[in-house]
């Protein structure tokens, strides 16, 4: 659900075109739309990037975890899930919604997790430096609009 | 009455429209990729159009009545038509109606921007005659088609009349939702089947009504080609949506005995159509054929491969690329490769390898046991590559994707989903299906076969005695999909006052009895005092003691003066009635019957009822039955009678003791503590989790690790070197040279010197005896 189709389910639901109020949050949101944008594609570009320091960051923070036992499948897929999870940010941002990180990235991915045998809090701290090292690339307004996504996701992650 | 397994259902939103952004974002997500440079120009163009959009949108709104009237004087005649139109009607303060949450809005600069915005009038009685000379004279209006007669007013009716109106009114409003989504997607799911819905004679003038709106609404952009353009389209597209004769619903192809033919709705079948299937062509660009190879590793991998694994199966790949094979040969090959056997057959039992293998290669789960069964055959005997050459061999894989389209997951949207297998088949379709080892269309199908067993209604794997107030809540209740067992009444658990010298069923001497919180309350008549003499009697409880317990166990409460069974009370006072009847008496009252049968649903009341009056939860799906058949053959207080003349209410209670709890478990008695005490209480015994014996190994280096470097005054903080030094890597030295090491010049010395005497308990911790042994040794 982008802040459009919101909006519309609500006037469909009330049978009458768009009052004010909605017509300036959907002007908002074009408005808005250009930055979004350019902030997806930043991140997108530069996925690679923040991933491998995301990583590095993780594994001083912690050295004990399975992405850092020195096999090559568990390195490869935690950094192809950290990708993973930095792409479901950039869709996000662009729809302005927390939707397509909640339906692919948070629901039922602790149970999996937990059954790949990951311990939560370490991938929890995993998503946090992929939070910092995001952010650090940004201006500080840019942050501020990202940061929530992180948010979420760290907080739907949290064991 | 026969109660059979369910599924497990989840609910199912399929996005039934779509915006621009949400459309061009489901098609990546489903490709597992960033949006492409196109996609994004056409999001920043649509962005940047964005002030037009709302611009059109709020003309349109602004003259909706006008664009309205416009339409219907084109096609009715005799009368004012826009008397007919009613205005939305408005549901605000009505009772009931809660306003949806209003979309967050973030304007950056802090200031609302100001639409010059007028809210559509209706039925204003002096809009002019000059406009109607204006739309006489006008050049460029949509002709009538041939034969084409308006409808007369009266003569249509005033119902139906009003019904034509609201639905012009309809058609302009979602016109405008459609413009503002850039996407006329919610157009044809709603106009789409209309046709069969309104009769057939007033289609026509439908179509030139929308027509004329359509010419009407040009004209007030007439400069802005912009506009006209989005109004054109999205326009257009109602118009042809609205002219499909019937929308063909999607049908399942190829039904045999076992599956279930069903029709899925087109609407629901509009929801997936942004998501491109992907069929292999030799004139196609290399680029194109990459992004098949990719569709096909998603489908029978369920991830991408090469990112992953960092293997491309390069021969299969570039035979495929030059058509030497055909895409159901290429997924043939996918399925027999050998990282497909690692992934998917070798972790897994065979039932699941099957369920897996279904997806993988037809898109769906499993339908039936029996199918199951045929699948079953074939492993056994060929094993996993014959299962695989039936799977792409049957005529169900040539009818969805021939020869050279790329499998795809037949969710919702692709096809009807079955009620037999739903929860098992959504979620098979997730992204961590591969972490489910259970297999699940096989032990759903199994339970099918059977009723439930004796399990308490409330749900498999939930202790009854732990039901609080008739009831579970969310946080106690255990999955029944992971089919735990189920308690019953020969299960032994610990009660509350339970200790070595008691026993279960020994009174101790404070009258405490296990399971129960409170004193066992027993009238013991006058004549069989054991001192007839004194006065008082310390050991016996006064009448009036008795009955303020029995109050409180059967109403849970003490009641208001005015609430009291008088007539009962100075009946059981003067000895006529013992304390059972009195207990009868109390739960046949009013009272009982308002605050725990009439409001409740029949299970919580038998769940209440039987456990104020018989001091235990209920047992099990066979307990429950009979109460069932009591409560809906004979009612209330035939249950209550049943309940109070059973024979465990005589050996428990007798005639004389008030009814008590009796079975509190001490996890029951910690769920009565309000939530603020369980949370301090939780805290408390919060402990570390292991993940596995790896983790759990290497947790006890880093711990001893860390005890290490704080011996060596580092305060506990971490250090590549001290890692090494613990893991006992005779190359330590070869790290480079830090002001640590310099400083702690040599640890393994200091750290013997000191452990003895620091901490008594060291030699205990394994990894740290092992750990300052093979630094000695290095």
């Amino acid at each position: 659900m982008s802040i459009i189709t919101n909006v519309i389910a609500t006037a469909d639901r009330e049978a009458r075109y768009l009052n004010v109020e909605e017509l300036n949050a959907v002007q908002n949101f074009y408005a808005a739309g250009r930055d979004r944008l350019r902030l997806a594609a930043t991140l997108a570009a530069n996925e690679q990037r923040i991933v491998e320091q995301a990583t590095q960051r993780f594994w001083q923070r912690c050295p004990v975890t399975p992405s850092n036992s020195g096999n090559p499948t568990f390195q490869s897929s935690c950094m192809r899930d950290q990708s993973w999870y930095v792409r479901l940010v950039t869709y996000a941002i662009v729809l302005g919604d927390i939707e397509p990180i909640e339906t692919s990235g948070v629901r039922g991915a602790k149970e999996m997790y937990a059954s790949l045998g990951v311990p939560l809090t370490n991938l929890v701290e995993c998503m946090r430096c992929l939070k910092e090292v995001a952010l650090e690339l940004l201006a500080l307004d840019d942050a501020v609009e990202v940061a929530p996504y992180f948010d979420y996701l760290i907080q739907g992650l949290k064991p | 009455m026969s109660v059979y397994a369910s599924s497990g259902s989840p609910v199912a939103r399929p996005q039934q429209y779509h915006t621009l952004p949400t459309a061009l974002i489901s098609q990546a997500e489903q490709q597992d990729r960033s949006l492409k440079s196109t996609e994004l120009r056409a999001l920043a163009n649509y962005f940047r159009s964005g002030a037009k959009r709302l611009e059109v949108a709020t003309t349109i709104g602004a003259h909706a009545s006008e664009i309205v009237e416009a339409g219907a004087n084109r096609i009715f005649y005799g009368g004012s038509p826009m008397a007919y139109l009613d205005p939305p009607f408005n549901r605000d303060q009505l009772p009931g109606y809660t306003l949806p949450p209003r979309p967050f809005t973030r304007s950056k600069d802090g200031q609302t921007l100001n639409l010059n915005l007028k809210l559509p009038q209706y039925g204003n009685p002096l809009r002019g005659f000059s406009q109607w000379l204006q739309t006489q004279l006008s050049q460029d209006r949509d002709p009538l088609p041939d034969g084409f007669r308006p409808i007369n007013i009266s003569r249509y009716g005033v119902a139906r009349m009003k019904r034509s109106m609201r639905d012009l009114d309809w058609f302009l409003r979602y016109v405008t939702y459609a413009i503002v989504a850039d996407d006329s997607s919610i157009l044809t799911v709603n106009a789409r089947g209309l046709r069969g819905v309104i009769p057939e004679d007033v289609t026509e003038a439908t179509i030139v009504a929308l027509r004329e709106m359509r010419w009407r609404t040009l004209g007030y952009f007439q400069q802005d080609a912009e506009a006209k353009a989005m109004i054109q389209e999205q326009f257009d597209a109602l118009i042809a949506a609205y002219q499909v004769e019937k929308p063909p619903v999607q049908l399942r192809i190829g039904v045999s005995n076992q599956q279930q033919g069903l029709k899925l709705p087109e609407s629901y079948a509009l929801a997936a159509t942004t998501r491109p299937k992907f069929v292999m062509k030799p004139q196609m660009a290399e680029t194109e054929k990459q992004a098949v190879i990719k569709a096909a590793y998603r489908q029978v991998f369920e991830r991408d491969i090469t990112r992953e694994y960092g293997v491309a199966l390069t021969e299969l790949e570039s035979r495929f690329r030059s058509s030497e094979f055909s895409t159901k040969e290429f997924i043939r090959q996918l399925g027999k490769s050998r990282l497909y056997r690692d992934l998917f057959y070798e972790p897994f039992t065979i039932s699941r390898v099957i369920e897996l293998a279904v997806r993988h290669f037809l898109g769906r789960g499993l339908y039936s046991l029996e199918e199951f069964q045929q699948y079953f055959d074939v492993i056994t005997q060929g094993g996993l590559s014959a299962l695989i050459d039936a799977l792409i061999g049957s005529t169900e894989y040539t009818d969805y994707f021939g020869e050279e389209t790329v499998p795809y997951l037949r969710g919702l949207g692709q096809e009807a989903q079955e009620c037999r297998n739903w929860g098992a088949q959504i979620n098979l379709f997730k992204y961590s299906a591969m972490a489910r080892k259970l297999p699940q269309f096989v032990t759903l199908f199994g339970e099918y076969q059977k009723p439930l067993p004796n399990q308490h209604p409330y749900g498999a794997g939930n202790d009854p005695l732990e039901i609080q107030f008739g009831a579970i809540f969310p946080d106690q209740d255990q999955d029944g999909g992971e089919h735990p067992a189920y308690y019953k009444r020969e299960h032994r658990r610990i009660l509350i006052h339970c200790d070595w010298q008691n026993g279960n069923g020994a009174h101790s001497i404070w009258q405490s009895v296990p399971g129960s919180e409170h004193r066992v309350l027993k009238l013991t008549s006058l004549s069989h005092r054991p001192h007839p003499t004194a006065d008082v009697d310390l050991s016996a409880p006064s009448p009036t003691a008795v009955i303020q317990a029995a109050y409180r166990q059967v109403f849970g409460r003490d009641l208001l003066a005015d609430q009291r069974l008088t007539t009962a009370e100075s009946l059981f006072k003067a000895q006529q009635i013992s304390v059972r009847e009195f207990v009868r008496q109390l739960a046949k009252s009013r009272l009982f019957r308002s605050l725990f049968w009439d409001s409740l649903y029949v299970t919580k009341a038998i769940e209440y009822i039987h456990r104020r009056l018989l001091g235990r939860p209920t047992y099990g799906r066979e307990e429950m039955g009979r109460y069932y058949d009591i409560a809906a053959k004979q009612g209330f207080y035939a249950l209550v009678n049943a309940i109070i003349d059973s024979p465990e209410y005589s050996q428990t209670f007798g005639e004389n003791t008030v009814p008590y709890e009796r079975m509190i478990t001490p996890r029951g008695l910690e769920m009565r503590l309000s939530p603020q005490m369980r949370a301090t209480h939780r805290a408390r015994e919060e402990e570390r989790v292991y993940e596995g014996k790896w983790m759990k190994a290497a947790l006890e280096h880093h711990t001893s690790a860390e005890y290490h470097a704080h011996l060596n005054g580092k305060n506990g903080k971490l250090t590549a070197f001290d890692l090494q030094q613990v893991k006992g890597n005779s190359d330590a030295e070869t790290v480079p040279f830090t002001p640590e090491k310099n400083e702690v010049e040599h640890p393994n010395s200091q750290a013997d010197q000191i452990q003895p005497a620091a901490e008594p308990n060291q030699p205990s911790d394994p990894g740290y005896v092992e750990a300052s042994v093979s630094n000695q040794a290095g």
